[in-house]
């Protein structure tokens, strides 16, 4: 974005691995929440389908509630506002980091402090959850591997959190 | 003494000779002892002191339900765990355990007195013999009783140790492990069903444990367990608590038991959501009622039978039998066929079955039907004990070292109770049982009342021919309740079990009346003379068994206690050697201290800084709300109490949020950027409670906007440039924005680009000074900040803190929401009739604004107050009245809600809430402080450039 200013991440970029789970900070993504009472005007505006099930992911975006959506893309989009439609694109890439937590064992690490059953969240399944008090939104983007979007001045509680879980699996 | 190992039963290692200490005398047991069995073996009968009258006791039980024999243990600094029960506590190497509450020794215990004094301390004895003075209950009676009662020492010292916790989901979760929840489990295998089956013990099996004849089942049956994928077993794991929807807490002990614990976790909070619930608690053995039933030596039959069978231990060289229940007679029979000699059975019943008779002629038993227990002889040990005919005749001594008491069954329904199943009163069990669920949950076993130990005899106590009020029949033996304290309660009219309970304080606490409930209640009814339904049963809390503070606990603990958030900024001011305070969640420099510094030097510097060039401030944590769509300036109408409709794109305005109560709950300056698109702010503390607000009108009374709320808090950095200077450090580093007065006035809003990252630029002041305060993707922070700080040098740039912030808001009259308000202020009440649309059809709030007493005179309203000596600055919260000489309670008139020393004006400042305030301009006012009475002048609130001259520039 900028060739004078550096970015400044919240936590180590340092990856954590333990018991086979390794727990890194995704690269910087764009983000953007998408909503609108009609899905159709997003897909219009967007050239493109949405997921339509609440807690599905199609590519980059998932359906997160009843009229909301999160794109996030590594490259960034330029991504028409809308202005005028009845819906609103909202840019909020800086808001959130991703930890990427990964292996055999990463729901386990994941069920330390998150009361969803994770067993019957499949793989490509997205929802807005919390890590004991902390909220979150988990996605889970292969059997062994979960992307865990958190507000960026929690990212380092919940980081905290995630490696001690995971150095503690026995 | 020694000899009460017996040479082949037991399920103890005996290849693995263990050494541990108990009060500081080191003894021998095996490895699969608890402390309890292996104390036993070594001839130890005298395990602890009672709660209130010291008095000596042994092992009453074998297992969770155990009042009496709580111990100590300790693993070193900080590793101290009191009020363990030694029948659970599992020996290993080294194990250092203590016994609890009493001085000097547990032999010689002063603290015994109390039980000579007994009469004197009857129920409810510190409510009445206690109350006079009144003013020595705090200082002399409640601290002396606190340590002469109770249980173990708190520990003082941090703990070291780490505790981990997770949650898990199954559709089958079964309590207990014993031969009903086994069977469940096993039907369970052969199906789909997630199963998870927790037992507390450290060997699953339960009962089975002290019954051979089932070992080889319980083999076979554990082994096709563990071989079954859908089945989890968790040893040394108790469900202490049922709680809504199937949700049940757990503690894993991990490693209490080990000798050299490796690092990690010592307990393990499990967190179980399960679709149905099993319960196979079990049952647990009750005690009888009569003189001297404390003594250490008399416990539970089948307390004796699992040391027998399970840990190969005698609880005594000659035993007697006390039963009202054919299980009794079970238990002695299996002593006796393992060589322990038996000194009689003695049986409250006339008669018993028969073939109970032809076994114990068999064995060679001495029988005494028709007879009870009516007193024991020893005080440190059972000696013997004298039983007698029911109607008293028929005296006589019986010599032995143990009596076992077996007065029938009673279920365990607690976790059945903390999930509010119902229970029905079963006369012949003389026990509550299960009956209607109130969750997917059932109860299998024991715990359900089905059981083949035979058939007893239900009764409050044992017909004595002594008086019972000179008698010390225990009941509750961890709270030191007597069969005469309850009927003393009955009789100073308490009718109501609830009452009785608290009254005695029997059935409470840690021990939650395990063995005591069905006792007291029968003597209850008996002395009230109504059936036990009548009276209610007392409810059971979790936890089912104590649990540690640690394991509740969990990760949080230290760093992971709960998030302090921080902005992007932070490091630089930690590096900087900030002084933080905490707001919200937030951690905020307070202050930049330079060397030599106080508090006030560096607030007073960091004031003429921004007053005379320019200070830099992060604004990061203030809360921010995207509001998007073409209802967007609508919503904002509604909510606000100032008209949004008409604020073009590139301005801003103050916004005043009200709840419907119309007092005040949050203000902030919000922008329009588009037609379609504001960018709004709220207080640092107000954020979530403000997007929650708005969307629950969004949601529940506006369904038909079109408007959608997006936090973007955390999306930007906020920097804050205030001060005349301001203007000219910025400008060379913006581009596509003209910060020129003309093009870019006070209160606007311009997009562009600030060291080639973009930026939503306001023009906004908090200070009165010319004023921007920078967004930036919150990534980029940081290096702008430092950026600033370097080019700012040639400015005399200063950082400044949320002190400064106060401190020149106050000057300029800006109130912050929840230090000048409290929740009961208006915008009327605060000065603040600017800000509220006279015209607007409706705001939130505005019809209580209309309210008889929000209108009236004599609100308390926000003011200014100048102190006469400009040197005194008042104290926030300080009181305020009319008159200093009236006599105390004065008549208060109001509070100082905000003061400072203002270095720009050389005085100090400060502002108010008093009666009917803005009436009293110019008038003095008196705050009585402990050294002296300050007098003050109520002013205006703006102290400072009132015309605003500072901003426009």
């Amino acid at each position: 974005m900028s060739d004078s200013l550096t970015r400044a991440e919240p936590v180590s970029s340092e990856p954590f691995a333990a018991q086979g789970v390794t727990i890194t900070l995704a690269p910087p993504m764009a983000r953007l929440s998408l909503r609108a009472r009609d899905r159709a005007t997003l897909e219009d505006l967007l050239g493109r389908k949405l997921p339509a099930k609440i807690g599905a992911t199609a590519g980059e975006i998932a359906c997160l509630g009843p009229d909301e959506w999160l794109l996030r893309s590594a490259q960034g989009a330029a991504i028409p506002l809308g202005e005028g439609l009845p819906l609103a694109v909202t840019e909020i890439s800086e808001r959130a980091v991703c930890l990427i937590v990964e292996g055999p064992r990463a729901a386990e690490v994941l069920m330390a402090g998150c009361p969803l059953d994770l067993e019957l969240f499949a793989s490509g399944r997205a929802t807005r959850t919390i890590f004991e008090t902390v909220e979150i939104i988990l996605i889970r983007s292969g059997e062994n591997r979960f992307e865990v979007e958190v507000w960026r001045s929690f990212a380092p509680w919940l980081q905290l959190a995630l490696t001690t879980a995971a150095a503690q699996l026995r | 003494m020694s000899g009460f190992r017996l040479p082949q039963c037991g399920r103890i290692d005996r290849s693995r000779p263990v050494s541990f200490s108990f009060d500081g005398t080191v003894y021998q047991g095996y490895a699969g002892d608890t402390l309890a069995s292996a104390l036993l073996a070594n001839g130890v009968m005298l395990l602890g002191r009672s709660f209130k009258y010291h008095r000596p006791r042994g092992v009453l039980g074998a297992g969770s339900e155990e009042p009496n024999a709580l111990v100590s243990v300790t693993r070193g600094p900080g590793r101290f765990t009191p009020n363990l029960r030694a029948t659970g506590v599992e020996i290993y190497g080294g194990l250092t355990a203590s016994s609890q509450n009493r001085w000097p020794s547990l032999k010689t215990d002063l603290g015994a007195i109390n039980d000579r004094l007994g009469m004197f301390l009857p129920a409810g004895f510190y409510n009445k013999t206690f109350m006079w003075p009144r003013s020595f209950w705090e200082r002399l009676y409640e601290p002396a009783i606190r340590r002469m009662a109770g249980l173990g020492e708190a520990p003082t010292e941090i703990d070291p140790d780490h505790y981990g916790a997770t949650y898990a989901h199954c559709d089958l979760l079964i309590v207990g492990a014993g031969p009903a929840g086994i069977d469940a489990a096993l039907e369970a295998s052969a199906t789909s069903k997630r199963v998870i089956l927790i037992d507390e013990q450290d060997e699953p099996g339960g009962g089975a444990l002290a019954d051979p004849a089932l070992w080889p089942w319980l083999e076979e049956s554990l082994k096709d367990l563990a071989a079954a994928p859908n089945i989890t077993v968790l040893s040394r794991t108790t469900a202490f608590g049922y709680y809504h929807d199937n949700f049940i807490g757990a503690v894993e002990r991990l490693t209490d038991h080990l000798p050299h614990p490796a690092a990690g976790l010592r307990e393990k909070l499990w967190r179980i959501r399960a679709g149905e619930v099993i319960l196979a608690q079990g049952a647990i053995e009750r005690p009888l009622v009569f003189a001297g039933n404390d003594v250490p030596g008399v416990m539970l039959a089948s307390a004796a039978r699992t040391f027998l069978h399970r840990y190969g231990v005698a609880v005594g060289k000659r035993v007697a039998l006390m039963a009202a229940h054919d299980s009794g007679w079970l238990d002695i029979f299996a002593l006796a066929r393992a060589g322990v000699a038996v000194a009689g059975i003695i049986d409250v019943r006339e008669s018993v079955a028969a073939p109970l008779l032809t076994e114990a002629e068999q064995l060679g038993l001495t029988i005494h039907l028709g007879h009870s227990v009516i007193d024991v002889h020893g005080r440190l040990a059972v000696k013997g004990v004298t039983i007698a005919r029911n109607n008293g005749a028929a005296a006589a001594r019986l010599a032995c070292d143990a009596l076992l008491m077996a007065g029938g069954w009673t279920p365990s329904v607690h976790l059945w109770s903390h999930s509010k199943g119902s229970l029905a009163w079963r006369d012949e069990l003389g026990a509550y049982v299960p009956d209607r669920a109130n969750e997917q949950t059932r109860c299998v076993g024991a715990c359900s009342g089905k059981w083949n130990f035979g058939s007893g005899l239900v009764l409050d106590a044992l017909p004595t021919p002594r008086d019972p009020a000179r008698i010390k029949a225990f009941v509750d033996f961890q709270n030191d309740v007597t069969a005469r304290d309850i009927r003393l309660a009955v009789r100073e009219g308490f009718k109501s079990i609830e009452h009785i309970k608290r009254y005695t304080t029997t059935g409470m606490a840690t021990d939650q009346g395990k063995t005591s409930n069905l006792n007291g209640l029968q003597i209850a009814s008996t002395a009230l003379g109504l059936p036990v339904v009548d009276i209610g049963l007392t409810t059971f809390r979790p936890p089912y068994t104590p649990q540690t503070f640690g394991a509740l606990a969990g990760h949080a603990k230290d760093a992971l206690f709960q998030p302090t958030r921080k902005t992007t900024i932070d490091g630089w001011a930690e590096e900087n050697g900030a002084v933080f305070e905490l707001v919200a969640q937030w951690r905020r420099a307070r202050y930049f201290p330079k060397a030599g510094e106080d508090m006030h030097a560096a607030v007073n510097r960091e004031c003429r800084a921004v007053r005379a060039s320019v200070g830099i401030f992060d604004a990061s944590t203030l809360g921010k709300i995207e509001v998007v769509g073409p209802d967007a300036a609508e919503f904002l109408n509604r909510m606000y109490t100032n008209p949004w409709k008409a604020l073009e794109p590139g301005r801003c305005r103050y916004g005043l949020l009200l709840k419907e109560d119309g007092f005040i709950t949050d203000d902030g300056v919000s922008a329009r950027l588009a037609p379609d698109r504001f960018h709004l702010t709220t207080t640092t503390g107000g954020a979530a409670r403000v997007l929650n607000m708005m969307e629950d009108y969004l949601q529940t009374e506006w369904p038909d906007l079109n408007v959608w709320l997006t936090s973007t808090t955390e999306q930007w950095a906020v920097i804050a440039l205030q001060g005349p200077l301001a203007r000219k450090l910025l400008e060379p580093l913006v581009s596509g924005i003209d910060l020129s007065e003309q093009a870019f006035p006070h209160m606007a809003i311009r997009e562009g680009t600030i060291c080639g990252v973009p930026t939503r630029l306001f023009r906004v002041s908090f200070t009165g000074e010319l004023g921007f305060e920078i967004n930036v993707p919150a990534a980029y922070g940081r290096a702008l900040w430092e950026r600033l700080m370097a080019d700012g040098a040639a400015y005399d740039i200063t950082p400044y803190g949320t002190e400064t912030m106060h401190v020149l808001r106050a000057e300029k009259g800006f109130i912050i929401v929840g230090q000048d308000t409290d929740g009961t202020v208006t915008p009327y009440d605060a000065g603040l009739d600017w800000a509220v649309g006279k015209k607007k059809p409706d705001f939130v709030g505005k019809r209580s604004l209309a309210r008889p007493d929000i209108a009236a005179a004599g609100r308390k309203q926000l003011v200014g107050l100048l102190t006469d000596d400009p040197a005194d600055v008042l104290e926030e919260g300080a009181q305020i009245v009319a008159d200093p000489a009236q006599a105390i309670p004065m008549t208060m008139l109001g509070h100082v809600t905000s003061s400072y020393w203002s270095e720009t004006l050389g005085r100090s400042i400060a502002f108010a809430l008093v009666a009917g305030g803005q009436g009293r301009l110019g008038e003095t006012l008196h705050i009585p402080m402990p050294d002296k009475v300050v007098t003050a002048k109520v002013s205006g609130m703006v102290f400072y450039d009132p015309a605003g001259a500072r901003l426009n520039v």
